[in-house]
Parts: structure tokens; C-alpha cells; sequence
């Protein structure tokens, strides 16, 4: 009698490539940064959402490097033996984990499932200035739309107020 | 608006700037107004998406927030009230605050309105893992609402207020966008009332010698 033997790591690996095929694939909105990008092509499983690298790169600017998930100087790495959780590839399609990334980079993920929009809240490097009870700094425009930061008024005390209409 | 342009008119020339921002899902269609009725000479910005709540933790409007030369925080999130106009509700007399700040804009770092690191640590500490959830959800109401799902951004406000019942922006905002009653099945008199007053809503500064005289007995 013949028997095939499978690597386990290959059995493991098929196990996920079946799963993977059942997901949903849908159009998506992913809201990173305040700002929306809609996903022609998204892969939603339960309360995971997995894209494209290139979408990830249009939706977040941020790409897959060798040392890790990258945008300008900001780098973080991939634990190696999870790297399964965070990257498939599936014929010339690079998927991304963007909420599995949001749990390595300890970013909040808030889910709208009737119109398939996530939105991604701040990652810790964006928290980080209040345990160093330095300013968070923001730019946000005036009534004429004119750009102002608070990092302009350095070398200044600054009142930072806070208001509403309603 | 009018009460920080007298101030600011006051203290400008102290290397003192006032940076005043509007945290308004409607921006400059709710805002607008406001500035263009006052035009202070200050500098005022419009916040359409929280930001500035979101960084600093800000639960209520108005919030201060000190800030010295070299963008150290020296005073946390707290009440900030130009003048007296909502007394009545608020039982918050705004003469003390504005002392400490003209005082910290002559003094800076030596003023003693200035607080300690330590203070600030364990005034600022956020220990909920709640109150991070409650943003992102927040932030997708506010998409929702924005994209024409007004009524799909109920159930993520509603949320957003579960898991930081300390943040009346997320009531407030949410009401404003609909209708409290309606939608919430409360009102905002309600909210203040069951959370224990107008005391709770607007917690008074803590600022050097006031608490301690307003706790002494007569």
C-alpha cells in the first residue's frame, strides 16, 4: 500500500489556503489616518481584513519591506514566526493583515460590517507623545483653509483650547 | 470667544499664544459662524474629526491645555472658561483660572500653577484600554455619518459612549448630529443629571490653595 506523506508544515499550510479561499471577497472602505480608500478587492474573515499590499500601500503608505512594514523613517517589524498572520500570497496577489497589523502596532480597530468599513485609530507611535508629556503635535486648517501646527508655536506658551457649537 | 480675545489682548506680549480649536463633526457649517461673529485676533482652528480630543484624551469642551516653550504639556486637560456666562450651570467661578494663567504666562516654568512631572503623570495616566476602542469607534460614526449612513453611525456612537461614559464630547457630538431623544432614547439634561450634576460635568480646576479653601469648613 502507498501512503503519501505530507510535511506538517505543508498540511498546516494548506489548512490555511482553504480557509483562505472560503473568505468573502468584497469591495471595502478602509479609513486609515482619517482618511477613507475604498478596496475593490478586499478579503474579510470575521472580524480580519485582509488587502492588498498595493492597496495597503494606497490606503495606509505603508509597505512590506525586508526589515518590515514601512512609511518614511517609521519601520515595524514582523515577528518571523507569525509571519503567516500578516502576509499571503495567492498567484502575483500579495494579501496584508491590516488588522493584525493594527494588533502588532496596538492600533484600536472599530468594524461597520452592513457597509464593510473599517476604520484604524491611532497607533502607539502616534500616543507615545503623552507619556513624554510632550504636546502631541497636529495640523488642521483655519476658516480660510490656511495650515497652522501646534509645533509653529514653539518657543511660545500656548493655551490650547478646545471648543464646540453644539 | 469674546472672554479669551480680552485675555488674549492681555498677555499676548508675555510670548503667550492662544490656540483654540473647534472640535465640530460639521466644521466650518457649524463652527463658521461663531468665528466669523467674533474674529478674534487669536489663532483658531477647525476640527472636523476630533483630532485634538483624540490626542489628548479630552472629554468634555471647553478643555485647557498648557503648553510651555519647548511643547511640554504643564497643565492637563481641564475646564477653561473665559469668563462667567455659564455660571449658572456650571457653578464655576472663571476669576481663579484666569489668574493662574496670567500668572503662568509672567512666571512660565516658575509659576505655581505649573505642575510637577509626577503630577502630570498621574493626572494624565491612561489606564482603561476602553477609552482606545471608544475612538476608533467614534471615528466610525463619524465616517459613517459623513459617507450618507447617518443611521448605521448610531450603533458605533452608541458604542463609542458604552466605552467612555467619562467622554461627553462622544454624547454631545452624537446628539447634535441627530436627535438625543430619538436616537439615544436620553437627552443631555438627563445625562448630567445621572451622572451626579453639573459638579461631575465640569470638575473645577485643581489649582494650588482654591480646592482646599472651598473644602474648608466655616
Amino acid at each position: 500500500m502507498m501512503r503519501l506523506r505530507f510535511p506538517a508544515g505543508f498540511l498546516l499550510f494548506a489548512l490555511i489556503a482553504s480557509a483562505f479561499a472560503t473568505a468573502k471577497e468584497t469591495r471595502a472602505t478602509v479609513v486609515y489616518d482619517d482618511v477613507s480608500t475604498d478596496i475593490a478587492s478586499a478579503n474579510e474573515e470575521a472580524d480580519q481584513i485582509w488587502i492588498t499590499t498595493t492597496d495597503l500601500k494606497q490606503a495606509t503608505r505603508f509597505e512590506v519591506k525586508p526589515q518590515g512594514v514601512c512609511r518614511d523613517v517609521l519601520c515595524f517589524p514582523l515577528p518571523k514566526a507569525r509571519h503567516n498572520e500578516f502576509l499571503r500570497k495567492e498567484g502575483a496577489k500579495s494579501w496584508f493583515n491590516l488588522t493584525a497589523f493594527a494588533a502588532l502596532v496596538h492600533q484600536p480597530v472599530a468594524h461597520d460590517a452592513g457597509t464593510s468599513a473599517w476604520y484604524f485609530g491611532l497607533r502607539s507611535d502616534q500616543r507615545q507623545g503623552l507619556s513624554s508629556l510632550q504636546a502631541p503635535d497636529f495640523t488642521l486648517p483655519d476658516i480660510n483653509g490656511k495650515m497652522h501646527s501646534l509645533s509653529d508655536f514653539r518657543g511660545k506658551k500656548v493655551l490650547l483650547l478646545t471648543w464646540a457649537s453644539w | 470667544m469674546p472672554g479669551w480675545q480680552v485675555i488674549y489682548q492681555q498677555l499676548k506680549d508675555k510670548n503667550f499664544e492662544i490656540l483654540s480649536v473647534a472640535q465640530d463633526t460639521g466644521g466650518v457649517k457649524d463652527a463658521g459662524k461663531w468665528i466669523t461673529d467674533a474674529h478674534p485676533t487669536y489663532t483658531v482652528l477647525i476640527d472636523e474629526k476630533h483630532l485634538v480630543s483624540k490626542l489628548y484624551n479630552m472629554v468634555n469642551v471647553p478643555t485647557g491645555v498648557w503648553i510651555d516653550e519647548k511643547g511640554r504639556i504643564v497643565r492637563p486637560n481641564e475646564v477653561a472658561f473665559a469668563d462667567d456666562r455659564y455660571k449658572q450651570f456650571t457653578g464655576l467661578d472663571s476669576a481663579p483660572y484666569l489668574n493662574a494663567i496670567k500668572d503662568w504666562a509672567e512666571k512660565g516654568e516658575q509659576s505655581q500653577f505649573a505642575m510637577s512631572e509626577d503630577k502630570l503623570r498621574e493626572k494624565m495616566a491612561v489606564n482603561d484600554p476602553n477609552i482606545l476602542v471608544a475612538s476608533a469607534e467614534f471615528g466610525l460614526g463619524e465616517y459613517l455619518y459623513k459617507s450618507g449612513h447617518a443611521t448605521e453611525a448610531i450603533p458605533h456612537f452608541k458604542e463609542a459612549q458604552r466605552l467612555n461614559p467619562k467622554s461627553w464630547n462622544y454624547k454631545r457630538q452624537a446628539y447634535a448630529l441627530g436627535d438625543a431623544k430619538r436616537d439615544y432614547g436620553t437627552t443631555f439634561v438627563e445625562e448630567v443629571n445621572k451622572a451626579g450634576g453639573s459638579k461631575v460635568y465640569y470638575p473645577p480646576p485643581d489649582l494650588p490653595g482654591e480646592n482646599a479653601q472651598k473644602d474648608k469648613k466655616p
